[in-house]
């Protein structure tokens, strides 16, 4: 065999960047092989077209639902976002220390959901379940961005103060005031995040849209469920408009207000019980009693331990590494495409706001609410997730390279089309757009997770199944197995960004 | 309080890379000093040494001017004197400027040509005034030294003159990173001179002339 | 007023507040359209109010499991289980009982119902050919939707249902499941008797698409469980109280909110057979 004149290798050196990419490929294209992709439904067609009809003919009659479904989302979203920025900008002060950024790691590796299924079992439906639900992965994660705010803050200010000025003064006049904008900017962001938490926590009954959209999807009300739908994006769509500092304390008090009724007393027995008893590994328990030896206590406790392990946590782990992987790759080539619709190297002022319209109904839609709604017309297997987390991702990370797209300055006009596109956009947004993409890993795992409760056999399906067995026990160690899983990708993910020396400004999709 | 600033054979760095070695250097109340040199000299590094080493004897004026530009005028110049107010008044002055301080720093900014941005964002102010800011706050700070790192070099030849007058005449001491070699013989009673990574004139400005220092610019 | 009610808000976050008088609160599984829930046992709440002389109040709950909760938290004191549920729940409470059951209690059943396209036709044993199809379930604790059918499927077949059906889904509850399975969402499901007949009297059901396929053997079901202790707070003989009143209970329309003919006296031991089931199949430890 003759020798290739100039070796392919050679020609073309690969950098790091591709050779990641086409890692993560390879990885996405064998999970893919492994996966359960299947349309399962009879006639998924029949559905599909009735959905699409109630999508267009949005039935508003029912105004005073969609009004309080609407309040109660705002509200939950509201006290949730405003507790967790308070103590996340508290606990960014102090966030060099260890203890601090490994408890922040820690809570926010569990999806909101699973908190509030946790305080479900406790609280009950009382609006503390709603609101900590939010609050608590929400400080940890704001945080951390904060923290990273505060980072790269120019420090030059503070050191130009006179020799002795205090700390706290020069925190407030220098340090605070310098990164204050970004932090109004990024709570606001968190707020629109915070919207969607809430919505889908009407999903365990809570009563967030996601409770009376439920009810409206179960018995096929779909013009129903298309008018509280619309509500919702308008709602996100006019955030800026709505969203005034000066009316905050007003938001606040009509939340405390609105979510009163519920709020009834809390009896700490149940509290006591849950965190003494309950989430005490089933085995265990019997050494209070004293009906066992130590030494057989260990063995059931091991006998547990494992069949719970190889019957359900290990299974939900490899089916939700399989969704997961496939699911970045896809939102990642989703977001490519979608991206030149708001980039004014392709795009018109018009296309560019149909573009942006088209993004905000994508990425408003949370992916539980958009697989929920999949699962519905085409039956159970990964592929309505695979979807919906395509969608929902795909849109955001688009989203967020359409803006860094629009502040290349091109050197030159010729070229159009996709050869501008392949040639001149992509190459220079490709670094950023891996760096967006990896942040999402980890969310997407989480999200991936979480779609179990769906009917999914992802990990989400085993902690749903052990709440619904009323076995807490093994809940919180499938929930305390998906974050430890969650906490390795984001370490992973983090290796994988400075390997590829990506540096990215912080809050992209975080 | 008696105070000089002392470097004996000292190495100084800028990012962890040595920029000036073996540096012998003594400068004591009362002097007027202009450091020259090519930009990447070592000036900054020098100047910026001399900081830490007399911090509560200096008023700096940075090279980058280091205003914080979400706060006004009247704020970033207030910051000159954190350090002597209690911790309560200057939060109380962040939130609630005082009247007092108000007509402190307006009397103060006036020569300054700042007096109508009193309330200005300093974002939004051009790079002559914010430089003009950062050399309200060194003055309003009110120290025995003041250092600055090329303070005057947004400004223009008539405003420079008049500012650079200001400053040695408000303070004891002072120590002037330069590019402009004629207006640092103008004010300075002492000339320092960098090239190559150490210090090659040290001498009162009365003995070197405009052309003595040409060198200093030469690769 | 308002204002007070923000500081009772904040005082409530910060300490416990003890449960003070209150109203008597029963509860039900969702077995059926959640939506009608409400207007199905507010009846049941005016007549017990009536009956018992103090106020009594239903709430609805989303899942079987929050049923169960809101027994052993004391959120209500008396609940409309389910066989599967009424253990969980009594387990948790110590003292507390099962009242009353359904007639049709007694000789519970389950029906295993196909789309039509399957072309499975009813048969008196558990047919093969459901091997390999998509299944579903009703909610993940349903006695009748899950605990049952999942024992008998692993028995005829001696496998999990997972690796018997090419999949498994839990629908959450039965008239859920008979509108996947008649919408072909799902193949075959397992649905409660009574749900069945109910929907297909009141002409809910497609005979024409999806149909029985099976019945399993009786077992007991559903009863009313209370708290054992109601009779501190409201005072001795409340229970028995209660459990007279439920006996009692014969107007059709309240009847019908169950469906079920009539009450009779029921208790734990009943439900040792169910329990027993449970812990084979691994649904309690």
């Amino acid at each position: 065999m003759a020798e290739p004149i100039v070796s392919l290798t050679a020609l073309y050196p690969r950098s790091r960047t591709v050779k990641i990419s086409l890692l993560f490929i390879v990885v996405a294209v064998v999970c893919a092989f492994f996966s359960d992709v299947e349309i399962t439904t009879l006639y998924p067609w029949q559905e599909m077209s009735r959905l699409a009809h109630g999508l267009i003919t949005p039935d508003f009659s029912d105004f005073r639902v969609i009004v309080n479904a609407l309040m109660q989302t705002i509200a939950f979203a509201f006290l949730g976002v405003s507790l967790g920025a308070v103590f996340g900008f508290l606990l960014s002060l102090v966030f060099d220390y260890r203890l601090v950024h490994m408890t922040c790691a820690i809570l926010r590796s569990v999806h909101e959901l699973f908190w509030a299924l946790i305080f479900l079992q406790f609280f009950g439906l009382h609006p503390l379940t709603g609101v900590l639900a939010i609050a608590i992965p929400f400080s940890a994660i704001c945080a951390k961005v904060y923290a990273e705010i505060f980072e790269e803050a120019d420090t030059a200010p503070y050191n130009a103060l006179p020799g002795g000025s205090r700390r706290v003064v020069s925190f407030f006049y220098t340090r605070l005031p310098m990164v204050w904008q970004h932090i109004k900017t990024y709570t606001s962001y968190r707020l629109e995040c915070g919207l969607r938490t809430s919505a889908v926590l009407g999903f365990i009954g809570l009563p967030t849209l996601g409770f009376y959209l439920e009810v409206f999807f179960k018995q096929g009300l779909y013009s129903q469920a298309a008018a509280l739908l619309l509500t919702f994006y308008l709602l996100i769509a006019t955030m800026r408009w709505w969203l005034r500092p000066q009316l905050l304390l007003v938001y606040l008090i009509l939340s405390i207000y609105m979510l009163l009724p519920a709020a009834v007393d809390i009896d700490m027995a149940n509290v006591k019980r849950f965190f003494t008893e309950d989430i005490v590994p089933y085995p265990l328990r019997a050494l209070d009693d004293g009906t066992t030896t130590v030494f057989a206590t260990i063995q059931n406790f091991f006998h547990w331990f494992y069949e719970l392990f190889w019957l359900q946590a290990f299974d939900g782990i490899v089916q939700t590494l399989l969704l997961t992987q496939v699911s970045l790759v896809l939102s990642g080539m989703l977001a490519l495409i979608l991206f030149p619709l708001i980039t004014r190297h392709f795009q018109g002022t018009i296309g560019r706001g149909l573009g942006h319209g088209f993004l905000v109904i994508l990425r408003s839609t949370p992916e539980y609410l958009l697989a929920y709604i999949f699962l519905q017309l085409w039956g159970p297997s990964m592929l309505p997730a695979m979807i919906a987390l395509m969608l929902h991702n795909g849109a955001i990370i688009g989203h967020l390279c359409g803006r860094y797209a629009n502040e290349i300055v091109l050197p030159n006009n010729s070229i159009k089309g996709v050869n501008l596109f392949a040639w001149e956009i992509v190459p220079r947004i490709y670094p950023q757009f891996l760096a967006f993409l990896f942040y999402r890993w980890e969310i997407i795992f989480r999200e991936t997770a979480i779609l179990g409760m769906l009917g999914l056999y992802t990990l989400g399906f085993y902690v749903d199944s052990a709440f619904e067995e009323i076995r807490y026990d093994r809940a919180i160690l499938l929930i305390a197995i998906t974050a430890i899983i969650n906490i390795g990708i984001d370490s992973l993910s983090r290796r994988i960004r400075q390997y590829l020396r990506l540096t990215t400004t912080v809050q992209c999709g975080q | 309080m008696p105070f000089s600033f002392e470097l004996k054979s000292a190495n100084l760095c800028y990012k962890n890379v040595d920029v000036l070695t073996n540096i012998n250097l003594s400068i004591g109340a009362g002097e007027h000093v202009a450091l020259l040199g090519k930009s990447g000299a070592g000036k900054s590094t020098l100047l910026h040494a001399l900081y830490q080493q007399q911090r509560s004897y200096c008023a700096l004026v940075p090279q980058n001017v280091a205003l914080v530009e979400a706060l006004n005028v009247f704020h970033n110049v207030f910051m000159g004197r954190l350090n002597q107010y209690n911790t309560f008044y200057n939060l109380l002055n962040l939130f609630w400027p005082q009247q007092d301080k108000l007509n402190d720093i307006q009397q103060l900014v006036r020569p300054l040509g700042l007096h109508d941005l009193l309330f200005s964002r300093t974002g939004e102010l051009s790079g002559g005034q914010k430089q003009r800011v950062a050399i309200a706050r060194a003055l309003y700070q009110n120290n025995q030294v003041l250092l600055g790192d090329e303070p005057i070099s947004a400004l223009d030849t008539t405003q420079a003159r008049h500012i650079m007058k200001i400053l040695h005449d408000q303070h004891d001491t002072v120590i002037l990173a330069m590019h402009d070699v004629e207006m640092a013989l103008c004010f300075a009673n002492r000339i320092i001179g960098i090239k190559n990574g150490s210090i090659v004139i040290d001498q009162p400005a009365t003995s070197v002339s405009l052309a003595d220092l040409q060198f200093l610019y030469e690769s | 007023m308002y204002f007070l009610k923000l500081l009772l808000f904040c005082f409530m976050l910060s300490v416990q507040v003890n449960s003070y008088a209150k109203d008597f609160v029963f509860t039900a599984i969702p077995d059926q359209d959640e939506t009608k829930l409400q207007q199905r046992f507010d009846k049941v709440a005016a007549y017990l109010s009536e009956q018992l002389g103090v106020p009594v109040k239903y709430v609805p709950v989303k899942s079987y499991a929050a049923a169960v909760t809101a027994f052993s938290n004391n959120q209500v004191q008396l609940a409309w289980f389910g066989g599967l549920s009424g253990i969980k729940a009594r387990d948790r409470v110590k003292g507390s009982t099962a009242l009353a059951q359904g007639v049709e209690d007694k000789k519970f059943v389950t029906y295993l119902i196909a789309n039509k396209r399957t072309g499975i036709p009813l048969s008196d044993k558990l047919p093969d050919s459901i091997k390999g199809k998509v299944f579903t379930f009703g909610s993940k604790g349903s006695t009748s939707g899950r605990l049952m059918p999942e024992y008998y499927v692993r028995n005829h077949f001696g496998e999990a249902p997972k690796n018997i059906f090419s999949r498994v889904g839990f629908s959450g509850d039965h008239n859920r499941t008979i509108a996947l399975v008649e919408s072909g969402a799902y193949e075959v499901g397992a649905v409660n008797y009574e749900v069945w007949e109910n929907a297909v009297k009141l002409g809910k059901v497609d005979t024409n698409k999806v149909s029985v396929i099976w019945k399993t053997p009786e077992y007991p079901d559903y009863q009313w469980s209370v708290r054992g202790d109601v009779d501190a707070t409201w005072g001795s003989g409340f229970v028995s109280k209660i459990q007279q009143a439920l006996l009692a209970m014969d107007a059709p329309d309240l009847l019908a909110a169950f469906p079920r003919s009539g009450f009779i006296t029921a208790s734990n031991s009943d439900y040792e057979p169910i329990k027993n089931v449970a812990k084979e199949i691994g649904l309690i430890d």
